[in-house]
């Protein structure tokens, strides 16, 4: 009987002895300045050699590792080498994993502030994943949030262009065409996704309303250049718009959606489009 | 005594070792681990952020990769050696049968045993996919060529355990599955020499090694990747007729071992 008692009096003291000493390594490490275990971590094309052929599920173990670590908001400066785990190591180890380049872009940017940053990891997911419409698509976003239109419609151009990409891509892209002020451009777009057989219901109804309504904006365009020609030639404002058509100003009269003359303003010289204000000055 | 036929023989050695097999315990703490472990990926795929399936495929497809390649090592090492220490060897090889039947029926009993427990972890996980709503068919070239990457490493156990003893055996097939998924890093060295002999040694080298990633399509089939035609079976060719040949070598081996 004394013998299982002392054992079990042993076994509890050092139960305790462990736990304690636990509780105390953790306070320490939680006291230590850095985080050394993101030192250390290899480049992904070194860590693929010693996987031995399971590069996948040491990336998705990575990957897992730094959801959990960038995502813990008590940890000071987590921020740093995020492009390193994310660019050299995870998307090394697994050239096509697509999570892991656009939530490294995603934490870069939104949580860093670094736009290019992002751009990078995701510039490198397109050219390691052609074939993935869904990366340029969200390079294209982030330079929309970012402001840099010009960008964001070459990354929607670039990911309308891969096979398999949804209508909405397309229209994204015509949308940002408008928006950089390519408006011929955004035009033959948008007619392509009206007349597409492939389009859906609803992709068709958008496009026809921005047919009508940058054809109306472009025809206003033509009309008021050709309304100010006619004033500098003639000193006057045109008392109506058939007076364009007749001095050769236009070759023809363009008609609003509705069949009618565009609304025109003899004393200001202003041509307006019920459609164009809708539109208003994208 | 009659002398029995080749197959006769090989097939009831393959039986026997196939019974025998299934009662190690280490085969079951193996396949356990590795049930658990297709199972716990279900539960890590929902610590992601993105597409749950592939966290699934990947561990599922690593752990029928690694657990087999264990249970190949641990058990194809053990089986030649337990029947020379129990001197149940001595019996067998009175009897009319040769030693060449005796080395490829433990062989095949072998592989019967894996084809086995990848089968059951095939399943595991294709049952888990199934669940999710998730075709899991794409993965089979990647199982099939796993299984016969499983083939390769235990023809190594055997050559292995015919020569020496367990414990270096295992560590030997250890080595040759490290430096099969490495032999590409041979021709990188190629590339550093000048000439002459060294690149012919590197080149024997490269091309005597086993390539096993050659038989590696556990990233294809999980990206969904269209594989190259004729991958499949060109690896079921080399890895096949690779393991013949060492099992040959385990034969000649086995041949002219001494039992003292």
């Amino acid at each position: 009987m004394l013998p299982r008692v002392l054992f079990l009096a042993l076994m509890l003291a050092v139960g305790t002895l462990a736990g304690f000493s636990r509780v105390a390594l953790d306070r320490l490490a939680q006291g230590s300045s850095g985080d050394p275990e993101l030192l250390y971590l290899p480049n992904g094309k070194h860590l693929k050699i010693l996987s031995l052929g399971h590069a996948n599920v040491l990336a998705d173990g990575i990957y897992l590792w730094a959801i959990q670590y960038y995502s813990n908001y008590e940890r000071k400066q987590r921020q740093r080498y995020v492009e390193h785990i994310f660019g050299n190591v995870i998307t090394e180890l697994d050239p096509r994993y697509v999570d892991a380049y656009w939530l490294g872009a995603l934490i870069m940017i939104v949580e860093n502030h670094d736009l290019e940053a992002g751009l990078r990891l995701l510039e490198k997911g397109i050219a390691r994943n052609p074939d993935q419409w869904m990366l340029p698509y969200l390079a294209a976003w982030e330079c929309y949030h970012g402001k840099q239109y010009a960008r964001a419609a070459g990354f929607f151009e670039q990911a309308a262009g891969i096979p398999g990409a949804p209508v909405v891509v397309r229209r994204m892209r015509a949308g940002m065409m408008t928006k950089v002020g390519s408006l011929r451009e955004a035009l033959a777009l948008w007619q392509e996704i009206a007349a597409d057989p492939a389009s859906d219901s609803l992709s068709i109804v958008i496009a026809k309303r921005n047919v009508k309504e940058l054809q109306a904006r472009l025809d206003v365009e033509i009309l008021q250049a050709a309304v100010e020609r006619f004033r500098k030639e003639n000193g006057r404002f045109p008392a109506r718009l058939g007076e364009l058509e007749q001095g050769r100003y236009i070759p023809a009269l363009p008609l609003a959606s509705n069949g009618r003359p565009y609304r025109y303003d003899a004393e200001t010289g202003t041509v307006s489009s019920k459609a164009g204000r809708i539109l208003g000055k994208q | 005594m009659s002398i029995p036929s080749a197959t006769t023989a090989v097939g009831a050695i393959a039986l026997n070792t196939f019974r025998e097999a299934i009662r190690d315990r280490i085969l079951y703490l193996l396949l356990v681990f590795a049930l658990g472990l297709i199972g716990v990926s279900r539960l890590l795929s929902m610590l992601t952020v993105g597409n749950e399936e592939k966290i699934i495929k990947d561990i599922g497809l690593s752990a029928i990769s690694l657990f087999g390649v264990l249970a190949a090592v641990f058990v194809g090492v053990s089986l030649v050696f337990k029947e020379i220490e129990r001197r149940t060897v001595y019996t067998l090889l009175a009897t009319p049968v040769r030693r060449w039947h005796f080395v490829t029926g433990k062989f095949v009993g072998l592989l019967l045993v894996l084809g086995m427990i990848v089968g059951l972890m095939s399943a595991a996980l294709c049952g888990l996919l199934l669940l999710r709503g998730e075709a899991p068919w794409a993965l089979f070239p990647a199982i099939a060529l796993i299984l016969v990457e499983l083939v390769v490493v235990t023809a190594f156990a055997l050559l292995f355990s015919s020569l020496t003893n367990p414990i270096l055996a295992a560590l030997m097939t250890f080595a040759i599955y490290v430096m099969g998924h490495l032999t590409w890093s041979l021709q990188l060295l190629k590339g550093q020499l000048e000439g002459g002999l060294a690149v012919g040694l590197v080149d024997f080298l490269y091309y005597a090694m086993p390539n096993l990633e050659r038989l590696n399509l556990k990233a294809e089939v999980v990206h969904g990747l269209p594989l190259e035609p004729g991958s499949v079976t060109l690896g079921v060719v080399y890895g096949l007729s690779y393991a013949v040949l060492v099992l040959g070598l385990a034969c000649l081996v086995f041949e002219r071992k001494e039992f003292n």
